[in-house]
């Protein structure tokens, strides 16, 4: 108790000295939390991203089809899976899409394209590429046979609204087959390498090119809630032992790398933070210790024992621990909450090019507060530890000598 | 009964260009209830000498027994724990918790050794009354006088119920006149309660007080008189 009462009024001495102490703890935990919500806010963000524009949350293939995009592995019978899935009440919407690998020809040039024939009243709901138009509409045109393609797209042919492209690819039976298309729409997603693969066609004009009858080649599936995906996956896929049924995280390639990519990257600022932390409390308290010479050896010569002189600095440090963690802890929980509904703006710093969005909204799930927190607290308490022991070292003949 | 008993202590600092003769075989004995001064020129091994009889220094050779225990064959923590019960300490300057008030500093050491609550009040008011610091008990050793300060410090060292006392030149900072006073409040102890008192001084009048008087010259006893 009375170690309790020493060490608290201690901290007081030098009030600057220990305000820098609980400053730091304060802001090596701000910045540890808020460097982990602002990697989680981009991620989250980039996935959010990825699946609102691209993939969904659950995709139907016939097995086999996502390797090669090979046409004639399609879904039979695909239309009434789609109407029984969108009867499902945790199932928000479902779009069907017919898929073809082929070539976009213009007057210029000429590369490989996925068309991706779509109903674009369906899939507005499963996706939202419809907001992403910068010229044109989302097939809200009476125009015979629209497209809509990607700015990149248009920008590598030199094509404009309205300009006219031929589309060659083979049918189910393997007949090669052209149809031209006018550019009724053009838009931009963050993810310049999905912009130049992809363009939209209404999903009836593609099924009659390709002779498909009754089939479709993926189907998309918005959920009611986002963090599902893996389990509904999982119940399709053993209602539909036939079919391929997979969440997000296994739709893109790059995801489950990313997701990993980006935990390192935070464990990696985390512990640069941490160690921050660690020499400056170090620093501070050794100071404190050093300071403190004399009456620490006239503690030790009348008689306190070592353990509680170490009992009594460790508890200067956690004292101003106690102090900082939870000042810090409101401090990120504050400009979190701010930022992430305000948002970030990156627009200068050439994230999109990467696919990233160029606001980000930083977040951090409960867990991840806490196991900062607790981090932070190891740390300042561990880097208290040299200092104390230092104080152990200390000989009283010779620290009450020096005057 | 003899309090303290040293026998050929010499302790001899070699870490030098030359080795230094610190304390050089003095063998001495101490009894309950004495009020002794420990005087010599600057250097001559006062403080040595009270260091290693306090158990803070450890002789090259020759022995200490204080009550009857050798403390040469203690380890440190044991040595900590032997000062903490056996002797009261009274150094020249820092000897208080700057953080603590008067009363807290003297209960201090009450609290280290686990007295209870009860008998800790009763004594560090009685104490600090004693000493003459009633009123001050209250205040932080900034806000006290040097003899003030002093005097918390002679309340902090009986409040242990120590063997015995050592002061190494308690007065060397206080005026002529608080020295003095500080000098009759330790004879009034150690006639009142039958304190044993060792202390180094420089100071004459600090001198004529005492009762047995050790005269030390480059480390060996020059003189010891009693009166
Ligand atoms: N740690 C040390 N290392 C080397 N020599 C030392 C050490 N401590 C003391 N000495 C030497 O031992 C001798 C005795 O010193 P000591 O401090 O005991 O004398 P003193 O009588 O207390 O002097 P003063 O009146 O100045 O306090 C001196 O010559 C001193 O230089
Ligand atoms: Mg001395």
């Amino acid at each position: 108790m009375i170690l309790l009462k020493v060490a608290w009024k201690n901290i007081w001495r030098n009030k600057v000295r220990s305000l820098v102490v609980i400053s730091a703890i304060c802001l090596g935990l701000w910045a540890g939390v808020f460097g982990s919500a602002f990697v989680q806010g981009m991620m989250k963000s980039k996935i959010e991203a990825v699946i609102h524009t691209e993939i969904s949350h659950i995709q139907f293939h016939a097995p086999g089809f996502r390797d090669e995009f090979n046409g004639k592995l399609f879904i039979p019978n695909s239309t009434n899976i789609a109407e029984k899935l969108a009867n499902d009440n945790e199932i928000e919407a479902v779009s069907e899409r017919v898929i073809s690998m082929g070539m976009l020809a213009s007057a210029n040039k000429n590369s490989a394209l996925r068309l991706v024939g779509i109903n674009p009243s369906d899939e507005k709901k499963v996706t939202n590429i419809h907001t992403k138009l910068v010229e044109g509409s989302y097939f809200e045109t009476n125009k015979k046979r629209p497209i809509v393609i990607s700015k990149k797209t248009a920008d590598d042919f030199k094509i404009k609204l309205n300009s006219k492209v031929v589309f060659t690819m083979q049918d189910v039976h393997g007949v090669i087959k052209h149809a031209s298309f006018r550019v009724v729409g053009i838009y931009q997603t963050s993810n310049n390498m999905y912009d130049k693969m992809t363009a939209f066609v209404d999903i009836s004009q593609l099924k009659k090119l390709y002779e498909l009858e009754n089939g479709s080649h993926e189907i998309a599936v918005w959920l009611k809630d986002h963090d599902q995906a893996e389990i509904k996956a999982k119940g399709f896929q053993e209602n539909y032992q036939t079919l391929e049924v997979k969440p997000w995280m296994d739709l893109s390639s790059g995801m489950r790398m990313m997701i990993e990519a980006f935990d390192v990257y935070l464990y990696f600022i985390v512990g640069i933070i941490l160690f921050a932390l660690l020499f400056s409390i170090l620093n501070t308290m050794l100071m404190a210790v050093l300071e403190r010479v004399r009456e620490i050896g006239m503690l030790m010569a009348i008689g306190m024992a070592k353990k509680k002189v170490f009992i009594m600095i460790m508890y200067e440090t956690v004292f101003m621990t106690m102090i900082g963690v939870p000042i810090g802890f409101l401090l990120s929980w504050i400009s979190i909450q701010y930022t992430g509904s305000h948002g970030i703006d990156l627009s200068g710093a050439a994230y999109e090019n990467q696919g990233f969005e160029s606001i980000i909204y930083p977040y951090l799930e409960a867990q991840s507060y806490v196991e900062v927190t607790i981090m932070v607290l190891i740390m300042s308490i561990a880097a208290a530890i040299y200092p104390a022991l230092k104080a152990l070292k200390l000989r009283p003949v010779e620290a009450i000598r020096k005057v | 009964m003899s309090v303290i008993e040293t026998s050929h202590l010499t302790k001899i600092y070699d870490e030098g260009p030359v080795a230094v003769r610190a304390v050089d075989d003095v063998s001495i004995q101490i009894t309950e209830g004495e009020f002794t001064a420990v005087v010599g020129p600057s250097g001559s091994g006062k403080t040595t000498l009270l260091n290693i009889i306090g158990g803070l220094d450890r002789p090259s050779s020759g022995s200490v027994k204080v009550a009857d225990v050798e403390l040469g064959d203690m380890n440190e923590d044991q040595l900590i724990k032997f000062r903490l019960e056996n002797i009261g300490f009274v150094f020249q300057s820092y000897n208080l918790i700057p953080v603590l008030t008067a009363k807290e500093n003297t209960e201090f050491i009450m609290l280290l050794q686990g007295v209870s609550e009860k008998e800790r009040d009763t004594r560090v008011l009685q104490l600090l009354d004693e000493v003459g610091i009633g009123e001050q008990a209250n205040k932080r050793p900034s806000e006290m006088s040097g003899g003030q300060q002093q005097r918390v410090a002679v309340a902090r060292a009986l409040a242990s119920r120590p063997k015995f006392v050592l002061a190494d030149e308690p007065t060397a900072n206080l005026d002529s006149k608080s020295a003095e006073n500080l000098l009759d409040l330790m004879l009034q102890l150690n006639k009142e309660e039958n304190v044993t008192f060792i202390f180094s001084t420089h100071d004459q009048r600090v001198i004529d007080r005492a009762r047995r008087v050790i005269t030390l010259e480059d480390g060996k006893i020059l003189s010891d008189e009693s009166r």
